[in-house]
């Protein structure tokens, strides 16, 4: 088995570089699809998870032992994303991912088709009911569903009580619960049968 | 029904605590016996598990493969995309502007024609008259008043028009430079961001050829 995080940082702070690389490799997808989902640009997701190695990089003396990485590693990347959401907004700016997402989907036609539009339509209503959520409950969503950190994790990467945690996750879960039955979509209601 | 304790804060954390698999004895024990009377939270916790169900479909994205369409740094795409966009702004603008000036242009002079048509039909009528048509000369004096009249209403339509068509040429110009400055300020405001953009870019490209060259000096 291979060493834990906690011993990989203990061996960078030691002067084996080597040690920060394997790291990268494991957590950079994590990173990278925790930032996507908060910011919903793959591009900007990559320069944030980026960064936030970097970051920690240079931080490395100043992380306490007794926290866990990951959470750390997660705190960086999610207060980077907070940076990003808050020039984007002063900004109002518009992806060119977003307007290409914006544009016409081609649809295949070919059996199976159907079931395929339909997922990918329960798809965007998930993704727009999370992106209408307050930042604070997406964080906690992402964290928890995507991520799957544990609520004392979560509550370590984004510097809250583990009650709050799970206060914002339930109210986060009811809120698109409500919103995905407005929409009629999901389990709230059944699927569309094809026409034979 | 609603439940009398849906603010519960400690029932809320057992709740998640059992949709995700994090709750230890006590907590299960207190929501299996609040639900075990309470039908509105039985109906809510069946409904988040299915939410649950349908919040795995939002998946990331799969990388497109290497080698399909062309890549641009996302500064260039930006400024291409800029570019694209105040030209088509400004060549839209303009051309509808002076394709619109054209034709009420062209309707002017339409309508001056038909007057003129009109007036010549009526003159050409009276010369037809019973009392023109005997052979009776019209009194020179008289042909020369219709010919000063007619010159001076023709003298005076054109200048008419010529002051309309400068002052709607010269709107249209003010609305063009107009266009233009807000055109120039969008791309000065765009090229400003991209130059933020680069500028982070490359520091932070210089911070990684440090790193790496630190990490290299190292291990020599």
């Amino acid at each position: 088995m291979g060493r834990s995080d906690e011993e990989l940082v203990e061996a960078c702070r030691a002067g084996e570089s080597s040690a920060f690389d394997l790291l990268v490799d494991r957590w950079e997808g994590k990173i990278r699809g925790a930032c996507w989902r908060v910011l919903g640009s793959e591009e900007e997701a990559r320069d944030v998870a980026q960064e936030a190695f970097l970051k920690a990089y240079r931080a490395l003396a100043g992380f306490k032992k007794e926290a866990r990485f990951s959470s750390w590693l997660y705190q960086i990347a999610i207060n980077l994303c907070r940076d990003r959401l808050r020039r984007r907004r002063v900004r109002a700016t518009v992806s060119l991912e977003e307007l290409e997402r914006a544009g016409p989907v081609l649809v295949e036609r070919a059996p199976g088709a159907h079931e395929a539009l339909v997922r990918q339509d329960l798809a965007s209503a998930v993704r727009r009911a999370i992106a209408e959520l307050s930042p604070e409950q997406r964080e906690v969503l992402i964290l928890k569903e995507y991520q799957e950190l544990t609520f004392p994790e979560i509550a370590e990467a984004l510097c809250v009580p583990v009650s709050t945690v799970k206060t914002r996750l339930y109210r986060g879960l009811v809120q698109l619960r409500l919103r995905l039955e407005q929409e009629g979509v999901g389990g709230a209601a059944p699927l569309p049968v094809p026409a034979p | 029904m609603d439940c009398q304790k849906i603010e519960d804060e400690r029932l809320q954390g057992d709740k998640v605590d059992v949709l995700y698999g994090e709750a230890d004895a006590a907590a299960r024990a207190r929501l299996q016996a609040h639900l075990a009377v309470c039908a509105a939270c039985r109906q809510e916790m069946t409904g988040l598990s299915r939410l649950r169900a349908d919040l795995t479909r939002w998946q990331l994205p799969r990388r497109q493969p290497a080698g399909r369409g062309i890549f641009l740094p996302r500064w260039l795409a930006v400024a291409a995309a800029l570019v694209a966009g105040l030209s088509l702004s400004l060549g839209a603008a303009g051309i509808l502007s002076v394709r619109r000036a054209l034709a009420l242009q062209e309707a002017r002079t339409e309508a001056l024609l038909a007057g003129e048509r009109q007036a010549r039909a009526a003159l050409e009528r009276a010369l037809a008259a019973p009392g023109v048509a005997s052979g009776d000369a019209l009194p020179a004096s008289l042909l020369a008043r219709v010919d000063a009249r007619v010159d001076e209403r023709l003298r005076a339509s054109e200048e008419r028009q010529a002051q309309l068509f400068d002052a709607r040429l010269a709107r249209l110009d003010a609305r063009l430079e107009a266009q233009r400055r807000v055109d120039l300020a969008r791309v000065a405001e765009g090229l400003s961001y991209l130059d933020g953009q680069h500028g982070q870019q490359l520091a932070r490209t210089n911070e990684l050829m440090g790193y790496v060259l630190s990490q290299a000096a190292q291990k020599r």
